[in-house]
């Protein structure tokens, strides 16, 4: 459904200077699916998505959307979309906002309003209809911006950052709100920083890095693959004294929490059931990166922020 | 799978209903720049205007009965020197208000949705940059002239009449002309209404520097708004007399070619300001 093939882009500023924000990229993305996008800043994420949105082109290989380029696709049939940064106009009120966008998006004339209360019911927005956007706060702007986004029963919805803002409830609730977007021919692309947020909404993560892709991460088959020496948090409740007779390296945290390293699967097994077995009460015992995270740290490394945003 | 043979075919096309945001974006106008520009020309207005009734009572007073009895009437004679006094005043007042309302109608129409980021969710509605802003310049255009209106209505009630159908004829095409042009630079530039200020003093300045010059390259000219001509049209706008439409056709076809260039440009030129 959405392709990018070999996409490069390059920024030249009026000195001549040059940036590549994108390095010979190719990816597919699934009508069907819920496919994450993750990198450090300055990775190349809103370039883009910016691509797909054709709010510029590429300076070497071609993006598509249904076989057609971007802006031919969106001028046809609409995308749902959520920017990083939600720009409307402050002066519009909210309801006013969302009966513009949905006239833009070619909502019909006797849907149009039952369309509106149920988005803004769905986001919570209702209180605020009435309210000038200047006058929202970040989360409810946030919501305001994906309420815009899902006016209408789009084919490929992008959401950029889409928690960025919101409080732990709304966080909650927009990962249900993505659940219910899920649909045999509807694609779905989520940037974001939150790689747990990605572990757990996405079904194929792609790591960007440099502007270039490092890897493409099946978020399902991860969860049930370990990645070799990866660390692991032990938590006991009782029988502290016990856990360096199981495992002699055990990096104690704090009082009763010790990490391990450098074991395989079977040998931290083994360890907890010979500590249990010598009568301590293990209460948790859990990998310090998730799975995601783990493949994020391998793919990006070990940069220091300085070197990424360079 | 090619990106080609993925091509959908069976999914319908979904239209925009950004005929029926014509009338949102002519309440923006009115909100937003109608506003400003009614107060500012009442306000010039009232400086200009104001003491016309005024003067015109003191000079009848003062007048000799010869010259009042070659009128034939006092009402005759009123008339007279009170038409006079307002194509004088029309004159100097069109001349800086239609291109400074031309200029608020217009300035940022692209560039301020493309610096501040409102483009992001408007374009990735099924609507194309140039229809959308195509259609704000006419909208914009439609307020430019409902504002002139009352203005004309207000004029008409305190001074004379200066409703005339020649009247909004002359100030559409004006509009066309200046608005063409701030359109085509609001669609390529980000600073637009300075680019448009800029033009409007080089081009009036060439003209006159260069006007009736017979060298070759005089013929560069040919480039530049024709704003040397503006004071014909609002002469005649001003006095009732016929518009000159010659002139009124240079000056709006070259509005109405930067207003074409603008769509094009839009057309084609990134959205994303980098």
């Amino acid at each position: 459904m959405i392709h990018f093939e070999r996409v490069g882009k390059r920024y030249r500023s009026w000195t001549g200077r040059e940036v590549l924000a994108l390095d010979d990229l190719s990816l597919a993305i699934h009508p069907g699916e819920v496919f994450g996008l993750a990198g450090p800043n300055g990775a190349g994420k809103s370039t883009l998505i910016a691509l797909l949105l054709g709010f510029f082109g590429p300076s070497a290989g071609a993006v598509h959307i249904d076989g057609l380029a971007p802006r031919r696709y969106i001028e046809r049939h609409g995308i749902g979309y959520l920017s990083e940064l939600v720009n409307i106009p402050p002066a519009w009120r909210v309801s006013n906002a969302l009966y513009r966008y949905a006239l833009l998006a070619g909502v019909s004339a006797d849907t149009i309003a039952a369309r509106i209360e149920a988005t803004l019911a769905t986001l919570g927005l209702d209180e605020h209809r009435g309210k000038r956007v200047r006058q929202l706060s970040k989360g409810n702007l946030q919501r305001l911006g994906l309420a815009q986004a899902l006016l209408c029963e789009e084919r490929v919805i992008v959401l950029d950052e889409p928690t960025h803002g919101l409080d732990p409830v709304w966080t909650q609730r927009f990962r249900d709100v993505v659940d219910r977007l899920r649909r045999p021919d509807r694609a779905i692309l989520i940037a974001s920083h939150n790689l747990d947020e990605l572990a757990r909404l996405a079904d194929r993560v792609a790591i960007v890095d440099r502007g270039r892709l490092q890897r493409i991460v099946d978020v399902r088959a991860n969860e049930r693959t370990v990645t070799a020496n990866a660390p692991y948090r032990v938590v006991v409740a009782r029988g502290e004294s016990r856990v360096r007779e199981s495992f002699p390296d055990a990096h104690e945290i704090s009082s009763g929490e010790y990490e391990i390293s450098g074991l395989s699967l079977e040998a931290i097994n083994a360890g907890l059931v010979a500590l249990m077995q010598a009568g301590a009460v293990v209460s948790a015992a859990y990998p310090v990166h998730s799975a995601l995270e783990q493949q994020f740290r391998e793919a990006v490394g070990a940069r220091t922020e300085p070197e990424r945003a360079s | 799978m090619s990106a080609n043979a993925s091509a959908t075919s069976g999914v319908g096309r979904r239209r925009s209903r950004v005929g029926r945001y014509a009338l949102w974006q002519l309440g923006d106008y009115l909100r937003d720049r109608g506003g400003p520009t009614f107060l500012i020309c009442i306000l010039f207005g009232y400086l200009g205007a104001g003491h016309i009734t005024a003067m015109v009572a003191r000079q009848l007073t003062s007048a000799p009965q010869k010259l009042i009895a070659a009128y034939g009437t006092l009402e005759a004679a009123r008339q007279a020197i009170l038409h006079d006094a307002s194509v004088s005043f029309l004159r100097s007042f069109l001349g800086a208000v239609v291109f400074l309302a031309a200029l608020l109608a217009t300035n940022g129409i692209v560039a301020t949705d493309r610096k501040q980021g409102f483009y992001r969710f408007l374009f990735a509605k099924p609507v194309s940059p140039s229809r959308y802003y195509g259609q704000a310049f006419l909208m914009h255009g439609a307020g430019f002239l409902l504002v002139f209106v009352v203005l004309a209505l207000v004029y008409g009630y305190f001074i004379t009449p200066v409703l005339t159908v020649s009247l909004l004829v002359g100030l559409a095409l004006m509009y066309l002309c200046y608005a063409g042009i701030a359109f085509a630079l609001s669609a390529s530039a980000r600073w637009d209404w300075l680019s448009l200020v800029t033009v409007a003093v080089a081009a009036s300045y060439c003209w006159g520097r260069y006007g009736e010059s017979t060298s070759p390259y005089a013929g560069f000219l040919y480039l530049l708004p024709p704003l040397h001509k503006t004071t014909e049209v609002y002469d005649a706008i001003a006095s009732g007399v016929a518009l000159p439409w010659h002139t009124l056709a240079w000056l709006a076809g070259y509005g109405a070619a930067c207003y074409l260039i603008g769509l094009v440009i839009l057309r084609y030129r990134r959205l994303a300001i980098i």
